[in-house]
């Protein structure tokens, strides 16, 4: 909550990740479960069962590619990919272990969970956002 | 003294001054060489391009297949269509304008995995769910409604006398609603304050000559409302009164109010709602159309409507060596059928491609999926009684919040002093509008009564209807807006640009005016000369 402001100052959010630091404190992750990651940042597009909507957002149950290697589901939500956003800056690294976590091991999904390490180290690697979850997030758009 | 800039060094030495540099340009090149210099000595604030590309030659014969009828679909319909070209727009939608929409009475809506939405607004009100700004600068944008004649009114894009509200706000400042003015007033006086003291006591002597000095006591003086004699701040009826002045003894000269305090307003990081100059793309002078935004796409409907195939869903783009193919099915009977064209603009939002088959080459197909789009979400809400205006006195503007998922809430710019009015509940982005847009219409709603009735009281018992859009789950949108990372600008970015085959992209994702109506439209006109010079024409 102490990052509030910045959003409304800086309209591109590679300006207020730039400037986050100089009126900002640091922030926590959000410390929710996978399950209610889920429900409240994916279900919106992949829908509540993990079934998608054919043609606009991927079905999540029964996708191998979401129950492949881990380190490349981790960098969909680090990085965005075509019509999926970048949730690098508002995902904390344990919160994006917890949700793929989830994800991975629901709808009958079966694949190994992925440690809040991990997805700090394809952070790092990827040279995405640091978590800094400012509320107005864009700015003040068009 | 150090000189930072050129035109302080130009004044300073041997070098021309900037007024000499200019009378003399007008000697020499007369007005307009005049203009061009006065343009390269200032800063540019207006559109590179302010019009489309002068061509000439004749498109006749040749047929340009363009793909949605966006702004930027319908500029590049409009220009070919003078040079003589056959324009055929598919547009899977029932009306066009792509995001340019307006939410009015008996607008309908249906997000995928979302409900049936039929805006209930009273005849007269609206609001601009998509774009709803026109700054200055856009001069492309500008150049369709002046010539279109579609009927501009200012957009309040900033109020001093709007609230600020942070909730969790240290201090006495504690979920209090506080105004604009106050916090700008005392932000400056105090900072003022501070700075003349460390001037007067010689702690910046390092930096500044003895002039530097008076000169700079004077501008402090004058920023930051110091009383003249001592240099301290005491607040100002710039930050309105206690009792407002009036007539005769009573309230007759009325009484100041007390400044907020330094430490407090610094503690609550309120001073962080503003900048002195706001980011250009929010500066004033900033309009909207006249009734809603989607005059704009009417005005453009009205003239290359005819070449419009409505409820057309494009399903493959394919290339044969003297043209382009589409593949397209009925919104509404579900028939399929083709059109072949001479060259191909795609409009279509990058997040809506990957459900679209073609022949590109990898790397193209690659990069189609390197922006991801931004989640975008805005409420309007009808309220019976302009509270706002009546009660608290604010003309439009925006309402700073620090409300996760609300973010400012904005007062309409129009109909004044009338009964009812539409205002704006939320405009969140990202993750949070992923996460307001999971609930339902009536949740949303409820969402947004909540956070707006914590700043005014009469908020709840004021809604009559909402009207809410989450751009990220409308069908053909997907996202509200391209974003761009630095690396994907300097690969994916320009192989787009560049188009393969015969097919040229156009749309505010192909432009550095991302998300505003002056990008779809500048990246139209380039990309119209581009196809010009291909055709031969």
């Amino acid at each position: 909550m102490k990052t509030i402001w910045k959003g409304m100052l800086f309209a591109g959010l590679l300006a207020s990740s730039v400037a986050s630091s100089l009126v900002s404190s640091p922030a926590l992750a959000e410390d929710l479960d996978g399950a209610t990651l889920f429900r409240k940042r994916c279900s919106a597009c992949h829908q509540p069962d993990g079934q998608g909507i054919p043609g606009a957002f991927p079905a999540l149950a029964g996708n191998a590619f979401v129950q492949g290697d881990g380190d490349a589901v981790a960098s969909v939500l680090l990085s965005g990919r075509g019509g999926m956003p970048n949730f690098s800056g508002q995902l904390a690294d344990r919160d994006i272990a917890a949700v793929l976590s989830f994800v991975r091991s629901s709808w009958g999904n079966q694949a190994p969970p992925l440690s809040a390490e991990q997805v700090a180290a394809l952070r790092a690697r990827l040279h995405a956002n640091a978590y800094d979850p400012a509320p107005p997030g864009g700015g003040r758009g068009h | 003294m150090k000189n930072t800039s050129a035109a302080s060094h130009a004044s300073s030495g041997p070098t021309l001054s900037r007024r000499e540099f200019l009378y003399r340009a007008a000697a020499v090149g007369g007005t307009g060489l005049l203009l061009n210099t006065l343009n390269a000595w200032g800063a540019s604030v207006g559109s590179t391009e302010n019009g489309p590309p002068a061509l000439s030659g004749d498109g006749k014969g040749k047929t340009i297949i363009i793909l949605g009828a966006g702004l930027a679909g319908m500029t590049a319909a409009y220009e070919l269509g003078k040079l003589g070209y056959t324009c055929r727009i598919l547009e899977a939608r029932d009306f066009a304008g792509g995001r340019c929409q307006t939410a009015r009475k008996g607008f309908t809506l249906k997000e995928y995995g979302g409900e049936e939405q039929v805006c209930q607004f009273d005849e007269g009100q609206y609001i601009n769910h998509g774009p709803w700004r026109i700054p200055y600068n856009h001069q492309s944008t500008l150049h369709y409604t002046k010539l279109f004649q579609v009927p501009l009114e200012i957009m309040v894009n900033d109020n001093d006398v709007a609230w600020v509200y942070r909730e969790g706000a240290p201090g006495p400042l504690l979920n209090r609603r506080v105004r604009q003015l106050e916090i700008k007033a005392d932000m400056r006086g105090h900072v003022a304050e501070l700075l003349a003291k460390a001037v007067k006591d010689d702690k910046l002597d390092n930096e500044l000559t003895v002039e530097d000095k008076r000169l700079l006591l004077n501008y402090l003086a004058h920023e930051g409302h110091l009383s003249k004699n001592d240099l301290k701040y005491r607040g100002g009826e710039g930050r309105g009164f206690k009792v407002y002045p009036g007539a005769g003894t009573d309230p007759g000269p009325g009484m100041e109010s007390d400044p907020l305090g330094f430490k407090e307003l610094l503690g609550s990081e309120l001073g962080n709602v503003y900048s002195g100059v706001h980011e250009i793309w929010q500066q004033a002078t900033m309009f909207q159309p006249v009734g809603g935004m989607d005059s704009i796409a009417k005005a453009f409907e009205k003239r290359v409507g005819k070449d419009i195939r409505y409820g057309t869903i494009v399903q493959a783009i394919r290339q044969q060596e003297d043209g382009v193919s589409i593949d397209y099915r009925d919104a509404v009977t579900g028939a399929t059928g083709s059109v072949h064209g001479d060259f191909c603009l795609c409009t279509l939002p990058l997040s809506v491609m990957g459900s679209i088959a073609n022949d590109f080459s990898p790397q193209f197909k690659e990069a189609l999926r390197a922006a991801p789009y931004l989640p975008v979400g805005k409420i309007g809400l009808q309220m019976k009684r302009r509270f706002w205006e009546e009660d608290d006195f604010i003309y439009g503007g925006h309402i700073r919040t620090n409300f996760q998922g609300i973010g400012d809430i904005t007062l309409p710019s129009t109909g004044w002093q009338s009964q009812k009015g539409v205002l704006l509940g939320y405009y969140n982005f990202a993750s949070q509008a992923t996460e307001i847009s999971a609930m339902s219409l009536q949740e949303r709603t409820d969402f947004a009564l909540a956070a707006g009735q914590k700043i005014f009281p009469s908020y709840r018992e004021s809604c009559e209807a909402a009207f809410s859009v989450a751009w990220h789950r409308v069908p053909y949108n997907l996202g509200g807006w391209a974003t761009w990372t630095p690396e994907a600008r300097k690969t994916a970015y320009p192989l787009l640009w560049q188009g393969e085959g015969r097919v040229l992209l156009a749309g505010e994702h192909m432009s550095y005016l991302g998300g505003w109506q002056a990008g779809a439209i500048e990246s139209a006109w380039q990309q119209v000369a581009k196809i010009h010079q291909r055709m031969g024409a």
